[in-house]
């Protein structure tokens, strides 16, 4: 259980975490989605105490992270694949890690197996590939068998199989009962494992929601309308309870209506119609509309329908 | 049953939790031992340790090859002239004559133990195990100190070995029951783990391998030798002279054999506390940096 109260963070004149209050639940993998410069980082920072937070407070099973006596069994945090040394090989890295704990060897060389490092174990991890340093940085976080398993964009980086390994790993623990949060930018990695989302932009967070929910909210439907005699449809839908927007002389974006309905009614009116589309807005798009004017870096309009690749350019 | 068919294929029955392992709380001791093994799990610190080594005996044979020179020079001359030849080339002179160069590559194991983790993001990790911080600073000066302290005796021994045919036949060897040559010698061993120490609170205030090494480099070598020309250049100027023997380097030399440079200088214990003293200022700085800074 994470509990983060009015936490806020300012570096100097810029605020990353603005007052952000939430709880994230134990049994159940809670997703952290938000764009880039979000504040996501920032945040699972100071819930381990790396980052003090310049206002409010961040408990970790009851208690400030840094108050445990055993941190590493409270929270395994993958925060930065590389937040290892890059001259140590992966295993001494994480004896180092068991030390602090007394965590018996054995442990190690289970978390090395679980992850799938074996083969490189005793490589130097500054030749990793990022997957790697990505498994690697998960040993790290499972090491000290945590209750409470924070992981920062954690399948970036890697292979399909990884992924996939990944959202199966964190939906485990969650079965166990564990506090699983994981961050990512992409709408579509938190709707496949997680079952609650925070969604945060500049700061604030946006929904605190099931995932379902999101989901459900996002799948709006509309239906776009190309007719010479715009106006008279568009008055004509109104009438009849959808709403109506112009998006161009000639051209209407029509909600609360099936294209169906639409047709029907223009051909009882006798009204031209040149285009009837229906347009099921993707999860991504109900992402990008709930983060629009929280999104830090805005990339410059290459493709006028291109706003999901957009996102993942963004980050790339 | 339902639990192991629902678990993540890893190669293990196990799963990623086994239910009873072992964790433990934290302890210094514990911390004490994961600095330990992070300090001998890298390559920097083999070579460090080898260049001190091979610095300490390698000058000390260069010292003694000159006192053979020396002495084959003075054969001949009056026993009151080789008298005075030995009071500046003693044996603890030749023995200990690396300890400046040793000191400097000391200092950059002492940086790198914590540069090294803040340019490659091994501090966040160090910190997540432990949140208190100061433990595990406090665990790296601690096995710092252990690990100088012991390789300067060590090399110190293996100096004297190598040097002992050359200064035995000139008559210039160590005398053990000196309290003085001793005292100098053990005093060796102290101002390498006090500069080790230096650099590592240097580290860790500056938190950049190269500009902590620059700034030892410069404390230790540069500035003392520009005072060391300007007491000889501006010897009327009094506050010169109080400069120089308040200078680390300086202060801290007075209790090593190389000491007897300068007329004006501490007496020997209160020139190695003074040079205590940067240290532990330094250190003071260092700590209160990494405990209220994010990391």
């Amino acid at each position: 259980m994470i509990e983060a109260t009015g936490l806020t963070k300012r570096y100097g004149a810029k605020t990353a975490v603005d007052g952000v209050t939430f709880t994230v639940q134990p049994g159940q993998v809670t997703g952290f989605l938000g764009p880039n410069g979000a504040g996501k980082s920032t945040t699972m920072r100071m819930i381990v105490g790396l980052d003090r937070p310049t206002a409010g407070k961040v408990t970790v099973n009851g208690k400030p992270y840094a108050a445990h006596r055993r941190p590493l069994a409270e929270v395994g945090a993958l925060l930065d694949a590389k937040a290892v040394h890059t001259g140590r090989t992966a295993r001494n890295h994480l004896l180092a890690m068991a030390a602090t704990h007394g965590i018996p060897t054995t442990r190690v060389d289970e978390v090395i197996e679980l992850t799938g490092l074996r083969p490189v174990a005793t490589k130097r991890v500054g030749g990793f590939s990022l997957g790697m340093g990505q498994r690697l940085g998960i040993a790290a976080a499972l090491l000290g068998d945590p209750r409470t398993l924070i992981l920062d964009e954690p399948v970036n980086g890697l292979d399909p199989e990884g992924v996939l390994w990944v959202r199966n790993i964190a939906k485990y623990l969650a079965s166990e009962g564990r506090t699983v949060f994981l961050s990512s930018h992409l709408m579509s990695e938190v709707a496949l494992t997680a079952d609650h989302v925070i969604v945060i932009g500049r700061g604030r967070i946006l929904a605190d929601a099931p995932v379902q929910e999101i989901v459900d909210g996002a799948e709006r439907k509309l239906v776009r309308v190309r007719s010479p005699q715009a106006t008279e449809l568009a008055e004509l839908l109104t009438a009849n309870d959808a709403q109506v927007d112009g998006v161009e002389p000639g051209l209407l974006e029509v909600r609360g209506s099936s294209a169906a309905a639409v047709g029907e009614l223009a051909a009882a009116s006798r009204i031209v119609l040149h285009e009837l589309t229906p347009v099921a807005s993707t999860l991504e798009e109900a992402y990008m509309s709930l983060t629009a004017d929280s999104v830090e870096y805005h990339s410059e309009d290459i493709a006028a329908s291109g706003t999901a690749s957009d996102l993942e350019g963004s980050k790339a | 049953m339902s639990a192991t068919a629902t678990a993540p294929a890893g190669g293990t029955t196990s799963g990623p939790s086994t239910g009873h392992t072992q964790v433990r709380n934290v302890t210094f001791a514990r911390v004490l031992r994961s600095e330990w093994i992070k300090l001998w799990t890298l390559r920097s610190t083999w070579w460090t340790l080898a260049s001190t080594v091979v610095v300490m005996i390698g000058f000390a044979l260069l010292l003694a090859l000159v006192v053979q020179l020396a002495g084959d020079a003075m054969e001949g001359a009056s026993p009151e002239d080789q008298a005075a030849m030995g009071g500046v080339l003693g044996g603890t002179t030749v023995v200990a004559a690396g300890y400046e160069m040793a000191a400097l590559v000391v200092a950059v194991l002492g940086a790198l133990m914590i540069t090294g983790e803040y340019s490659t993001g091994m501090i966040r990790s160090t910190f997540a195990a432990v949140p208190g911080r100061l433990p595990a600073f406090f665990g790296k000066a601690l096995v710092l100190v252990l690990v100088t302290a012991v390789l300067t005796a060590v090399s110190l021994a293996l100096s004297w070995l190598v040097t002992y045919p050359i200064l035995n036949a000139n008559d210039a060897t160590v005398d053990f029951g000196d309290g003085d040559q001793v005292r100098s010698l053990f005093g060796t061993v102290l101002y390498v783990s006090l500069v080790a120490l230096f650099a590592l609170g240097l580290g860790t205030l500056l938190r950049h391998t190269a500009g902590a090494i620059f700034t030892v480099v410069a404390i230790f070598l540069v500035i003392p030798t520009i005072f060391q020309i300007a007491t000889f250049a501006a010897a009327q100027l009094e506050w010169v002279g109080t400069v120089n023997k308040l200078l680390p380097s300086v202060a801290g030399a007075q209790i090593t054999p190389n000491a007897g440079q300068f007329t004006d200088v501490l007496d020997p214990w209160v020139g190695i506390a003074v040079l205590g003293g940067y240290t532990a200022l330094v250190l003071i700085g260092a700590a209160a940096r990494l405990k209220a800074q994010d990391a």
